[in-house]
């Protein structure tokens, strides 16, 4: 054996050194992290922990009012689905509604009250105690109050449910100021103030579209968009799949092929703004056909002896024939539906319109019928929804007063019209005008950005409250909301705030308004409705508290309550004179001449951001569009003749230009949609609004004209006319989609293979 | 003589050498670590010892990890578990470990315990129906009882796991979906 020399012991142990330290980091690559085990301090009751448990409450990511059931492990929601026993969502949700996960968990949350620390709009807050915030606002208010002035403080919503719409109400009322109104983009003021004018009664009638078996749709997407689309969606299954035997006919009539167009046995794309119209060809039609068999046949004769289809067709661009077809198939039908909404409720016309096809629903014998409009009996509970949307006429008088500096303090919450009003309003360039302005929001939107002071607002999950769905479903149904999880960060429920604030202004406020919190207010007042019902139906004579805490305990565990049998409500019966004397010629106005503007935009509301409310969510983010597959930003659709005529081709970058403004989108050739019209999609180009929503994509809204429909006073937001200026750029436009083309593969049959 | 094979690899000795040195090296370096700083047995925030409890004074184990027979996990007990016991037994009120447990109480803060058996999120394991089939919790935690501090005795990965439902015949317990679902 040879000596080992020093260097070579060296390089041994050297070996040796590396291998131990390597087989340590082996060692503690290997492990796991060090997790921790923790317990509760206090375990709640019911608290299994690996068990899940569902409780259930009301969607708030739209205004349908679905029910949903929430899955807690641990204190924590992990998914929400629809809640079966609620007869609007039927254990089903949309993507909107299952996205509400990110609402609660959205990074960009208010998480505590916030104080503006330099220029408006800027975005610079810092944080400031409840405490702090309450009583400043409360005593500036206060001193108005004392000084006589309540009436310059002003409080604008989006659209709030059930009782604490009250709640907001009656702290104004207290204030001493009738200013409190609301704005949601989506509330559909053309159909109420058409059913008022048609029917006499300003409600949304349930469609009954499950049981019709020919459905008449003019603009209204109801299976994305339109009032309550999973309901909708439900209705759609059943009238195509639910009867044995028997398939139920649907006809879409739209400029842009929405995914109820998709879904249409029929798309039928009429001149933008004449659908109205097209209505009135195919009830002059129906009662010319003899399917109208009123005693009054020969006045409804006269009254629509203007719209022959030759006149109808010329100017609608509907072949005659195919209206006397669509008349013909929609008397015989033996429950037949015409619904109207989209941009043929959004033009100028929109309430002449839709006048005209409520018109058709009564020549045709669908009112108070299965399967046809039938009108809901008196709402659960006393509150009626919506009564104060403001529309863009509203609007249009708080950015005057604004101006004029008759605001003093400005209250908004759950609404953005920086975002969701056309540009001219200046509604962002009134609030500066506004020596106070407080957000009570959950999230820092383009609106929230211009206050002085943020109230968080705990979201609908975390939050008590209850709804009356609007439209209703035929009975009296009630949901109630009420807090699936803790409150996860320093935020209050929105009617806390409202409370708080009440208890500090003092006057008649803390007295009339005494509740502690939301919860005590939710369920007194179901409580009065509760003794209220009972002692109508004279079970009981006095009224038992068990009794009371027994139906509470129950409606809390269902977050529902209705009277099916109760279905029976009081049904119109307008007259027929009247109905003859609303006929008006729809006839629509756009901003811009056909020679400077010659295209007619269409914007379209998402299924999956509505009016731009849900860009913030990831999750919808990245959902891609149903009809172009494009996800992320925005773009305009253009019809391959239309593109082809200008030079276009897809990922172009053009500015479409109107009277109001101009954007800049990439183009995309879609065939389904009218040439000459160009559709873009509403939801996007937020410039704040968190970090998944701002600087994606344009906003069509801010280029829309300041239309008014006269009758609803609601902006007329698809009576605009644009140009196209091409940009001579490009941007690619990401879908998911592969080519239109079939690359010879001969899917569609040799005969109908061109490329 | 064989001696002439080792000339042979006279040239490459060194290198070979070198190499097992490394390779037991790696051995050793891995023994040492999973015995001197291993996690098997990782310090608590409180020197909780279950020879106390468990042996001395006698608690039976679902006393305190009471969902262990209902739920997926066993539980630790909440602080006000800790606490319904211990405000009555004044001899110990003063020692160290439990004016920690005092302060955590009194601070409403929970126990920040760390996890001494923990299977990964794609096990899907219930203790529920172990404790249900009559496995009592020293055939996979060992004897909890005699440990100051508690120390992982098993494996917990699959080899262990499949032997064990091998061994007593489970009806489907060698199914990939039994535990991966």
């Amino acid at each position: 054996m040879s000596k080992i020399s020093r260097r070579d012991l060296l390089q041994y142990i050297g070996a040796g050194g590396i291998g131990a330290v390597g087989g340590v980091l082996y060692g503690k690559s290997v492990q796991r992290n060090v997790e921790f085990l923790i317990p509760q301090v206090i375990p709640p009751e019911d608290y299994s922990p690996g068990v899940a448990s569902w409780y259930n409450t009301v969607c708030n990511q739209c205004s349908a009012g679905c029910g949903i059931s929430v899955r807690i492990r641990e204190g924590k929601a992990t998914k929400i689905e629809g809640n079966p026993v609620h007869p609007v969502s039927q254990g089903r949700l949309c993507a909107r509604g299952q996205a509400g996960l990110n609402v609660l968990y959205n990074p960009d949350r208010v998480r505590a009250p916030m104080q503006n620390a330099a220029q408006r709009g800027s975005g610079n807050y810092t944080e400031i105690s409840w405490d702090e915030v309450l009583t400043t606002i409360a005593s500036r208010i206060g001193r108005l109050r004392i000084d006589g002035n309540a009436g310059r403080v002003r409080l604008l919503t989006g659209r709030v449910r059930g009782h604490l719409d009250e709640l907001f109400a009656q702290f104004m009322e207290l204030l001493g100021s009738d200013h409190y109104q609301q704005y949601d983009f989506t509330y559909p003021a053309a159909i109420r103030a058409a059913n008022r004018i048609s029917f006499g009664v300003e409600q949304m009638p349930y469609y009954d579209i499950k049981h019709a078996d020919y459905l008449l749709s003019f603009g209204a997407d109801y299976l994305g968009t339109w009032l309550s689309p999973v309901h909708h969606s439900l209705a759609y299954g059943h009238l195509r799949q639910g009867r044995p035997g028997q398939r139920g006919k649907t006809v879409q009539i739209e400029p842009r092929m929405s995914l109820s167009g998709a879904a249409a046995d029929e798309w039928i794309a009429a001149q933008p703004g004449t659908e109205g119209l097209l209505a009135l060809g195919i009830a002059h039609a129906l009662v010319n056909e003899g399917f109208y068999l009123g005693s009054d046949r020969d006045e409804w004769s006269n009254a629509l002896q203007a719209y022959s289809p030759s006149r109808v067709s010329a100017e609608t661009d509907v072949s005659e024939a195919s209206i006397i077809r669509l008349a013909r198939e929609f008397g015989e039908s033996k429950s037949s539906l015409a619904i109207a909404g989209g941009a043929t409720a959004a033009g100028t016309n929109a309430v002449a319109s839709v006048v005209a096809v409520n018109a058709l629903n009564y020549l045709a014998g669908n009112l108070g019928q299965r399967g046809g409009v039938i009108f809901n009996s008196a709402p659960a509970f006393s509150a009626t929804a919506g009564s104060r949307q403001a529309g863009l006429q509203g609007m249009l008088e708080l950015v005057e007063a604004m101006e004029a500096g008759d605001v003093e303090v400005l209250l908004v919450h759950d609404a953005n019209p920086v975002y969701a009003l056309p540009k001219n309003v200046r509604f962002r360039q009134a609030m500066e005008n506004v020596p106070l302005v407080v957000a009570l929001s959950s999230f820092l939107d383009e609106t929230t950005a211009m206050a002085d002071f943020i109230l968080p607002t705990s979201t609908y999950l975390e939050s008590w409250g209850d709804d009356v769905p609007d439209p209703g479903v035929g009975f009296p149904l009630a949901s109630i909301s009420q807090p699936v999880v803790a409150t996860l960060y320093d935020t209050l429920p929105v009617g806390d705030i409202v409370l708080s604030l009440a208890r500090q202004i003092g006057g008649e406020l803390p007295i009339r308004m005494h509740w502690r919190t939301t919860e005590a207010f939710i369920k007194e007042r179901w409580r009065e409705e509760y003794a209220q019902r009972t002692a109508e139906q004279d079970e009981q004579d006095e009224q038992d508290e068990q009794d009371f805490e027994a139906f509470w305990q129950a409606a809390l565990e269902a977050g529902v309550w209705g009277r099916p049998g109760d279905a029976a409500g009081e049904q119109a019966a307008p007259s027929s004179s009247s109905m003859i004397a609303s006929i008006a010629d729809p006839v629509s106005e756009f901003a811009g001449t056909e020679n400077d503007y010659p295209f007619v935009l269409h914007p379209f509301l998402t299924a999956t951001f509505l009016d731009g409310r849900g860009a913030n969510l990831p999750w919808l983010q990245e959902l891609p569009d149903p009809m172009t597959s494009v996800v992320y930003g925005s773009w305009a659709e253009l019809n391959p003749v239309t593109a082809d005529e200008l030079g276009i081709s897809e990922g172009d970058l053009l500015d479409i230009e109107s009277t109001a403004g101009s954007v800049r989108v990439p183009a995309l050739i879609f065939p389904a949609i009218r040439p000459g019209v160009v559709a873009m999609p509403i939801g996007q180009g937020h410039t704040g609004y968190g970090r998944y929503a701002k600087d994606r994509g344009v906003n069509p809204i801010h280029i829309v004209a300041t239309l008014l429909d006269d009758q609803s006073g609601d902006l007329a937001w698809a009576a605009t006319r644009v140009k196209i200026v091409r940009t001579g750029k490009r941007l690619r436009i990401i879908k998911t989609d592969g080519v239109s083309r079939t690359l010879g593969r001969q899917i569609l049959g040799p005969k109908n293979d061109h490329s | 003589m064989s001696i002439s094979v080792l000339d042979a690899l006279q040239p490459a000795k060194k290198p070979a050498l070198l190499g097992l040195i490394l390779v037991v090296g790696l051995f050793f370096g891995a023994w040492v670590q999973g015995k001197y700083f291993s996690d098997r047995s990782p310090v608590q925030p409180i020197e909780f010892s279950h020879v106390v409890h468990a042996a001395d004074n006698e608690i039976p184990c679902q006393h305190c990890h009471i969902y262990a027979d209902r739920t997926p996990v066993a539980g630790v007990p909440s602080v006000s578990k800790c606490m319904g016991c211990h405000n009555f037994v004044p001899s110990v009120r003063e020692s160290p470990e439990i004016l920690k447990l005092v302060s955590y109480w009194e601070n409403r803060e929970p126990i920040p315990w760390i996890k001494v058996h923990d299977l990964p999120d794609y096990v899907h394991f219930t203790h529920k129906r172990h404790v249900k089939a009559g496995i009592t919790c020293q055939e996979c935690h060992g004897a909890v009882e005699t440990m100051d501090r508690v120390t992982r005795v098993a494996t917990m990965r699959m080899p262990w796991c499949v032997d064990c439902h091998t061994e007593k015949n489970v009806e489907h317990g060698r199914d990939c979906l039994t535990c991966h679902k």
